[in-house]
């Protein structure tokens, strides 16, 4: 536009140089005349006369600048912001749904684009795959221990380099540092180098960081986190900071924008593999996080061919661990990693597909409905039209000018859209970054989500500007003819607003029966049994690392600490446990349980967790047979008490009170004193597991996570829990405290994102249906008021024209209906085959959509039938 | 309409130049020097022997189509008369265009001549 603007002031100049050019012609031309005799005044008029006509020949000679079209365009613009000011009502209609529907787009698409579009900022992402092992009907994960990566980036072929990266927490203390925990990782020494990405200070992690008896206590730190904890101070290389008991020496920064292989769980720290001492009871075993620089040449397909010869051998080794069959069924995967590791897109990329085509259906209805409006307009138009076209413009260049007309109506809708979907955005994240993970999407405006934003604003804007200015311009001259409008044409003007009107219907229909499967979905798992009772319950994370308690003091101080927390008012009991329920899957290992014969291969599995004493009462997991465990059991035989699923699959109908468990490795059995119902653990919409419970007390095991059933809201007791944890273990720190149906609810938010913003999208577009609907009847009662006034002279009564009003109303949302229904039906098994456990079966959302539109269609017909009904024949005839 | 408009202007004595030939000339008559266009205008008459007339409304189209095909370049300065005027002056490239439309004149007017007297074509061959 800048351009454009300059060139036209240029234009300007131009025109006044052409001006005094044609003066100093003039002059020469009258002098000339003067030296001949010529009178002065008859000299200046004859050159005048000679030179011929001023005006036209200034005009032919600017065409020769060859910035007509410009010129042109530029009036069109102004044409057309001239009509916008002169219909504000219909202007901020115009832009705000269009602001809406380019608005929501822009938001979703920004999702997509940071989830799956923007690639990593290393060398060439392209080239990059990560490491994922898959077993039957379950998710995959990227999480490989030592022994197999090594083994993977000694033998295979198919990798330039092959890395590994842990995603660990770090304590990081420091002169002029606050202590915080930092996000960050271990990496392999060949981690920085693979990637293709060069230090902005000093050096990154290198081989020499690998080699034996280095000391390893190096730490690289992200840019973001050398500007903003050490103000871009340059001597930060060498600088002294500890992480827990370990002192690290920070070697260099790593470029502006890298924050490891997962953009929306930011890294800011990475320390060597090697510096990680193995035996730390916080790391579980698969904890590596594994890509990989396809080698030049090769193919991701060879690549997943060799890893599949390779995963033989893991294969093996787990089945000689093991003797579990089952193993054999998982497998290798390969998946490009240009936008990094996999896992955000797992949990969120198919419902955002799903969002994009929702909104997607929004902007069509906004589009129908300005083009209605359009229409509507054009018909007060039609005379201006005609009367143009008939002194000779160029109808092209009258079709161009309504285009002009709508592209800058959908461009200030999508300036507003970008303004709107900058906050619609910053929102969706903080929804996603509700769940248990932490999620820091950089979802921000890029140049992609703005040329997309400025893609679909021109696409809408001559989408719903084509037809009715085509429309329009079609009629236009029999308009001319015909001072009334003729009876045909003004129906084929009635139907095609009909049609759009049909087309919001429908689509609306497709909207809300999506949302109301995605909200009945949700609503489905907010009310699965998941085996206990998630109201009432505070959970509380204590640490208790560095407190100078451990072992026996610890579990001395626990026990006391549980006696304390039951005593506060409102607590009805208190416990510990290994992991919250819904918390993730924990520990597993293969066992013999006593009486049970064993076939040979059979997956021997069982999930455990330890537990204190009051855990099931506390989380509500009915018991069922036996006892609860007991501070007593410290000292006796070791305890166990299993759930219900185990009992069925090792028993049978059998009692299991007395029988005996041996995990493999152990030398004491555990007995079975008690069975309890089944708690899902992991995934909610996963069976529950065969699952074991230990006394953590009998065992002398310490964990620091502790839950309270309350019998008040459970909120109001987090602050005595504070103040009761600081008066009696000082050193210990309370490190998150939240509810358990919170914890329940963070294990299902893109669900509640899907229904969510389906539902909110979908009452954006019954909304701009009904007002379409009520558009297109206010103006057919308009149009037809004389028609009615006859009608009404020759006794017709008012409920009979309210009738032909809403008989109207309702055969054009009826056709819309049975369209919707049609396409919602088809896009439900859709959109069921991309998420699974949709309730798609059932027909209710379907039918829930129809009824919301009728409802809503013979509301928006309620204020024009009246009108209709009130029309006078005497008005209506002195109309015509 | 303007093209109706245009052929009621061109009534005047003279003969009116086709659009290459006027553009032509007025290289021709810029090969003398700098010259403005009222100049250029009185120069082709009195060149022709006031037969060839550079109508206003052909010589300034003309003049503009010129110069943006970079044939001829423009600067304001003062006349003999200190009236200040736009003069236009022959770039490199007006001098190679004049060459190449001298060369398709001459052809054309052979040409012409030759159907015209369709006798003395015979006599030359």
């Amino acid at each position: 536009m800048s351009l454009g603007l300059d060139r036209l002031f240029r234009r300007k100049r131009s025109d006044q140089e052409l001006d005094e050019e044609i003066r100093a012609h003039l002059a020469m031309a009258t002098r000339d005349r003067i030296e001949l005799g010529e009178d002065p005044q008859a000299a200046a008029l004859a050159a005048r006369r000679d030179f011929g006509n001023r005006t036209l020949i200034q005009e032919i000679t600017r065409e020769m600048w060859g910035w007509s079209a410009l010129a042109t365009l530029w009036q069109d613009v102004r044409y057309a912001l001239r009509g916008m000011r002169r219909n504000p009502g219909f202007t901020a209609v115009a832009v705000l749904s269009l602001a809406l529907g380019i608005g929501a787009n822009t938001a979703i698409f920004s999702l997509i684009n940071a989830l799956m579009l923007r690639t990593l900022p290393v060398h060439d992402p392209g080239r990059l795959v990560e490491l994922l092992f898959k077993a039957p009907a379950q998710d995959h994960f990227n999480a490989f221990d030592w022994r197999n990566y090594q083994h993977y980036r000694e033998n295979n072929h198919v990798f330039s380099g092959l890395i590994a990266a842990s995603d660990t927490p770090f304590a990081i203390r420091g002169d002029g540092l606050e202590p915080e925990i930092v996000h960050g990782g271990f990496v392999s020494v060949n981690y920085f180098s693979t990637l293709g990405v060069n230090p902005v200070l000093g050096r990154l992690i290198g081989s020499e960081d690998g080699s034996p008896g280095s000391p390893a206590n190096v730490a690289v730190v992200s840019w973001s986190y050398w500007q903003t904890r050490f103000n871009s101070d340059r001597a930060i290389v060498g600088r002294q900071i500890s992480d827990g008991n370990r002192p690290l020496t920070i070697v260099g920064v790593a470029p502006r924008g890298f924050v490891g292989l997962e953009p929306a769980n930011p890294q800011d720290i990475w320390l060597p593999l090697t510096a990680h001492q193995p035996g730390n009871a916080t790391t579980a075993q698969y904890w590596l996080k594994l890509a990989a620089r396809l080698k030049p040449g090769v193919s991701i397909e060879q690549a997943r061919a060799e890893m599949n010869v390779l995963w033989q051998w893991t294969l093996d080794e787990q089945f000689k661990a093991n003797d579990d069959r089952s193993v054999r069924d998982w497998k290798m995967e390969v998946q490009p990693a240009a936008a990094g590791l996999s896992h955000l897109r797992d949990q969120f990329g198919k419902p955002t597909l799903v969002l994009m085509a929702v909104v997607a259906l929004l902007l069509l209805i906004a589009c129908a409905n300005i083009a209605s409006l359009l229409l509507a307009r054009g018909a007060a138009r039609r005379r201006e039209m005609a009367v143009r076209v008939s002194l000779g413009a160029g109808r092209l260049r009258l079709l161009r000018q309504e285009l002009t007309e709508s592209v800058l109506l959908s461009a200030s809708g999508g300036l507003f859209g970008i303004l709107l979907a900058n906050w619609g955005t910053g929102m969706l994240v903080r929804i996603m970054g509700s769940g248990r993970e932490r999620i820091e999407l950089q979802a921000r405006p890029d140049l992609v989500v703005l040329l997309f934003t400025a893609g679909i604003a021109l696409l809408t804007g001559i989408l719903f500007g084509l037809a009715p200015a085509w429309q329009t311009l079609r009629s236009a001259p029999m308009f001319f003819l015909r001072e009334s409008p003729g009876a045909g044409e003004a129906r084929a003007r009635r139907l095609f607003g009909k049609n759009l009107v049909v087309a919001q219907v429908a689509l609306s229909v497709v909207l809300l029966s999506a949302a109301g499967l995605f909200v009945r979905h949700l609503s489905q798992l907010e009310h699965l049994d998941l085996g206990f009772q998630r109201d009432h319950v505070l959970l509380v994370d204590l640490n208790a690392a560095g407190s100078g308690y451990d072992g026996e003091r610890l579990s001395r101080a626990y026990r006391e600490l549980l006696g304390r927390l039951e005593a506060i008012p409102g607590v009805r009991s208190a416990t510990t446990c290994g992991y919250f329920p819904m918390a993730g899957v924990g520990a597993m290992r293969p066992a013999t349980v006593e009486g049970y014969q064993a076939k040979p291969g059979e997956r021997r599995f069982l999930s455990e967790n330890w537990v204190a004493p009051h855990y099931f009462a506390t989380f509500g997991i009915p018991l069922l047979l036996g006892r609860d465990f007991s501070f007593q059991d410290q000292g006796r035989q070791r305890v166990a008490i299993v759930n219900e699923m185990l009992v069925h699959y090792f028993f049978g109908d059998g009692n299991p009170i007395g029988r005996h468990i041996l995990f493999d490795g152990d030398s004491q059995p555990f007995e079975i004193v008690g069975v309890v119902g089944d708690a899902k653990s992991g995934d909610m919409r996963e069976p529950a597991l065969r699952f074991v419970y230990f006394n953590s007390f009998q065992l002398g095991r310490n964990f620091s996570k502790f839950a309270l059933r309350t019998s008040v809201d459970p909120e109001a007791v987090a602050g005595d829990v504070r103040r009761l944890v600081r008066g009696q273990l000082k050193t210990v720190a309370v490190e998150h405290v939240k509810t358990l149906a919170d914890q329940v609810d963070g294990a299902i938010v893109p669900e509640r994102l899907s229904a969510m913003l389906s539902g909110l999208f979908s009452a954006l577009g019954a909304v701009l249906a009904a007002l379409g609907l009520y558009g297109l009847l206010a103006y057919t009662v308009a149009r037809r008021s004389n028609e009615i006034g006859i009608r009404v002279a020759l006794g017709a009564t008012r409920t009979d024209i309210t009738r032909m009003v809403l008989r109207e109303a309702l055969g054009m949302s009826s056709a819309g209906l049975v369209i919707g229904a049609l396409l919602a039906y088809w896009g439900k098994r859709f959109v069921g085959s991309l998420i699974p456990g949709l309730p798609v079966q059932s027909v209710v959302p379907i039918v829930f959509g129809a009824a919301v539109m009728v409802a809503l269609a013979l509301l928006a017909a309620y204020a024009p039938a009246r009108r209709a009904a009130r029309v006078s024949p005497m008005e209506a005839l002195r109309y015509e | 309409m303007p093209t109706a408009m245009r052929k009621r202007e061109g009534y005047k004595s003279g003969i009116e130049l086709l659009q290459g030939t006027l553009d032509m000339l007025i290289l021709q008559t810029l090969r003398r020097g700098p010259q403005h266009g009222y100049g250029i205008g009185q120069a082709i008459r009195s060149g022709s022997g006031e037969v060839l007339q550079a109508e206003t409304g052909s010589l300034y189209p003309a003049l503009h189509r010129l110069e943006k095909q970079g044939w001829i370049k423009s600067e304001w300065r003062s006349s003999e008369h200190r009236q200040r005027a736009k003069y236009y002056q022959l770039t490199q490239a007006g001098k190679k265009q004049l060459i190449s439309e001298h060369s398709r004149w001459k052809q054309l007017s052979a040409a012409i001549v030759r159907l015209m007297n369709p006798g003395e074509e015979g006599g030359d061959a």
